[in-house]
């Protein structure tokens, strides 16, 4: 564990489980702290992510709201002009259009439009992304979309203790935060978290491992799958996980791509204009020069999120990956 | 069947003041605040009068007027007390008028200043707070009326006793947004109370082509609130009306929606001709019912003010406007590095190397030289 986490007791808990002690953990902390959304109420939300905090916190910390994903976000932003610390909750990233107005209306413009008159204290909780073999609208990665908006910060975890630092980092920022939650991770391991408060700085990457010859750039739930590419290919990998989608930790990736002098970008968006088409124009204007082989981008295809039969070929996974790796370390100019 | 038309509306709404200027019984409101409601629908239309030149000479690039409407904004305003909040769209300059809101920063901001320019220049000192609190005006349609059911909602949950007020057209209610809010508000017991102002035109687009209810005020069925039709050229009805509803959310009681009926005199905007798509033969119908000259009949037959009153009412406004403008017109120019300010708590790299860049462009110099990622 990294020395930002702090010394003391820790928990084994998995990602969800991170997302419901930090969010009791906020309303515990902070009485302005407010979480709203559909079914977060007596059932905990459709992942549980809210299991027990209706009945500790009651129903005006913790609102069931009717099922519309403009008004939870219109009325947060509300709320959140009053001085709420609010935190909704979307189902899946895939029902988060109909609130798109209000996203770029106000929550992400408010703040700059009254020259800083009105702060948008507000963490969007969205379960996001693939592998769960859900049904349409349900494995969205959309994340450009709101990498392309000024005014808001979107931060995406890939594990427990991360979840738990950078969420409690974003409810307690005045920016408004787009919380990517990698549903496909919700359960899928565990890993021991300091039972004390923490936050984790939200403009910094996170080097999971060091290397020498090849930097694989990832977020969410992919970095489990570039470690396990890592550890099959015949190369020393250095794998940021970006967990700040933006602002984007740009001089962490400049520094990596020009000690590795190769880079492969690895998400399950789709690749055009995803956010690793950024990402390889930030290293071609910054860092052509110490470039050893192109970029190549190990994504999801241009297309519309496939049903579960066909996810998996969709889906890049480890192998995908460890192409893409192998085919820079190949390349010569 | 819809109960308006465009032009004259079935007249099954309340009214205290009639267009002759009469009143069946007592005014609803005190002496001072009648004046005060005259002063203010004076200096808006000067503000109206004196902004339409501004636009003309280029100095403002659009404009909406009130012209015609004052008394929903400022009838629906007086009933307002200290603390409360408000969401305007436009056409409600009067509202914050009326709670003493600067003209000269209305102005600076349909200038094109940047908002961080005018707090610099034109600040307000924090003992000239306006007793009421207002949002910005909203552009968007509709996305006003949802924040403002959240600003009621985080009263509600504070246990606070303020009452949230926000503002729609009629076109602005066959948005989601105008929906989603009332249905939070009801389901949520907000203390909101949304006023539609119902101009029977949404640019070109009269309101039986908006909605084929009954009347906008029943689209509140919908959300299981309460709901009133007003005459909206009546200050006191519209008053009378917001104060009821004022009331009912200050006392626990939940969110309204008030209908106020009138008739949008003027373009939609400077960039629009009404003449091209409907018939202004009803301006005279419509004159005649206009929201000052009601008040200023009343007021005249109840000997509250006289031509000497008028005449200095009138002066007073014009100097007041005047002022603001050369206030406005004093603000320098914007440093163009203002746009970067306000958008996130701490500077990203990316915010910081594009400053950069444009700075090296206002000083002539080749922006594109940064080839490490280190800075120009």
């Amino acid at each position: 564990m990294s020395a930002e986490y702090p010394d003391g007791e820790t928990s084994e808990v998995n990602l969800v489980t991170a997302v419901r002690d930090t969010l009791a953990q906020e309303l515990r902390r902070d009485e302005s702290v407010r979480l709203l959304g559909y079914d977060m109420g007596p059932i905990g939300g459709v992942f549980r992510a809210t299991e027990g905090l209706y009945e500790e916190f009651g129903e005006n910390r913790v609102i069931d709201t009717p099922l519309s994903e403009n008004g939870i976000l219109g009325t947060a932003a509300g709320m959140a002009m009053r001085g709420q610390r609010v935190v909704p909750e979307i189902q899946f990233l895939g029902f988060f259009y109909p609130a798109f107005g209000q996203f770029m209306y106000t929550v992400s413009k408010m703040h700059e439009r009254t020259g800083g008159g009105f702060e948008m204290p507000l963490t969007v909780r969205v379960p996001y992304g693939g592998g769960i073999k859900s049904s349409e609208y349900h494995s969205e990665s959309t994340e450009s979309f709101f990498v392309h908006t000024p005014g808001v910060r979107v931060v995406c975890p890939s594990t427990p203790a991360e979840t738990k630092g950078l969420l409690a980092a974003s409810i307690r920022s005045d920016d408004p935060v787009m919380f990517l939650e990698p549903k496909a991770v919700y359960r899928a391991g565990t890993q021991e978290v300091p039972e004390d408060d923490y936050t984790l700085p939200l403009d910094e990457s996170r080097t999971v491992r060091e290397g020498s010859d090849i930097t694989v750039l990832s977020w969410g739930a992919r970095v489990r799958h570039a470690e396990a590419a890592a550890d099959q290919v015949d190369a020393d990998v250095e794998i940021l996980d970006l967990r700040t989608l933006s602002p984007l930790p740009v001089e962490d990736v400049l520094d990596s791509v020009k000690k590795t002098g190769r880079c492969v970008i690895f998400h399950e968006a789709r690749r055009t204009l995803g956010l690793g088409a950024e990402l390889s124009a930030l290293i071609n204007e910054y860092a052509i020069d110490r470039l050893q082989a192109p970029i190549k981008r190990a994504t999801g295809y241009d297309v519309h999120f496939p049903s579960h039969q066909t996810e998996e070929a969709y889906l890049p996974d480890e192998q995908r990956a460890a192409d893409a790796i192998e085919a820079v370390m190949s390349y010569e100019y | 069947m819809a109960k308006w038309t465009e032009s004259k509306p079935d007249p099954d709404f309340s009214q205290v003041l009639a267009p002759d200027g009469t009143v069946d019984g007592d005014a609803p409101v005190d002496e001072e605040t009648m004046l005060r409601m005259y002063e203010t629908m004076k200096v808006s239309r000067r503000y109206d009068e004196k902004t339409l030149s501004l636009q003309r000479r280029g100095e403002i690039s659009i404009l909406s007027r009130s012209w015609g409407e004052e008394a929903i904004p400022v009838g629906s305003a007086a009933a307002l007390e200290e603390g409360d909040w408000c969401f305007p769209t436009y056409r409600q300059t009067p509202s914050k008028l009326y709670w003493g809101g600067p003209l000269d920063r209305s102005l600076a901001g349909l200038m094109g200043h940047e908002p961080e320019t005018i707090e610099e220049h034109l600040p307000v000192p924090d003992e000239e707070a306006l007793p009421v609190n207002f949002s910005p005006v909203y552009i968007p349609l509709a996305s006003n009326v949802t924040n403002a059911v959240g600003s009621a909602m985080a009263d509600k949950f504070e246990d606070e006793d303020a009452v949230t007020l926000s503002y729609i057209g009629d076109g602005s209610s066959s948005q989601g947004d105008f929906y989603e809010a009332l249905n939070f508000a009801g389901v949520f017991d907000a203390p909101a109370v949304t006023i539609c102002h119902n101009n029977q035109w949404a640019i070109s687009v009269p309101a039986h082509r908006q909605t084929a209810a009954e009347t906008f005020a029943q689209k509140a069925e919908a959300a299981g609130i309460p709901h009133e039709r007003v005459d909206g050229n009546d200050v006191f009805a519209v008053y009378e009306a917001t104060k009821r509803a004022v009331d009912r959310a200050r006392a626990g009681e939940g969110p309204t929606l008030l209908e106020c009926v009138t008739y949008r005199v003027d373009d939609h905007n400077t960039a629009d001709d009404a003449g091209a798509y409907r018939d202004e033969s009803q301006q005279a119908f419509w004159a005649e019912r206009d929201p000052v000259d009601r008040l200023e009949a009343y007021l005249r037959s109840a000997d509250l003010i006289d031509d000497a009153a008028i005449e200095a009412i009138e002066e007073d406004a014009d100097e007041r406007v005047e002022a603001a403008v050369d206030r406005a017109r004093e603000v320098p120019a914007d440093d163009p590095a203002r746009i970067f300010d306000n958008h996130l708590q701490s500077e990203s790299w990316n915010e910081r190397h594009q400053r950069e860049e444009l700075r090296a462009e206002q000083r002539g110099e080749n922006p594109f030289t940064d080839f490490t990622g280190e800075g120009l």
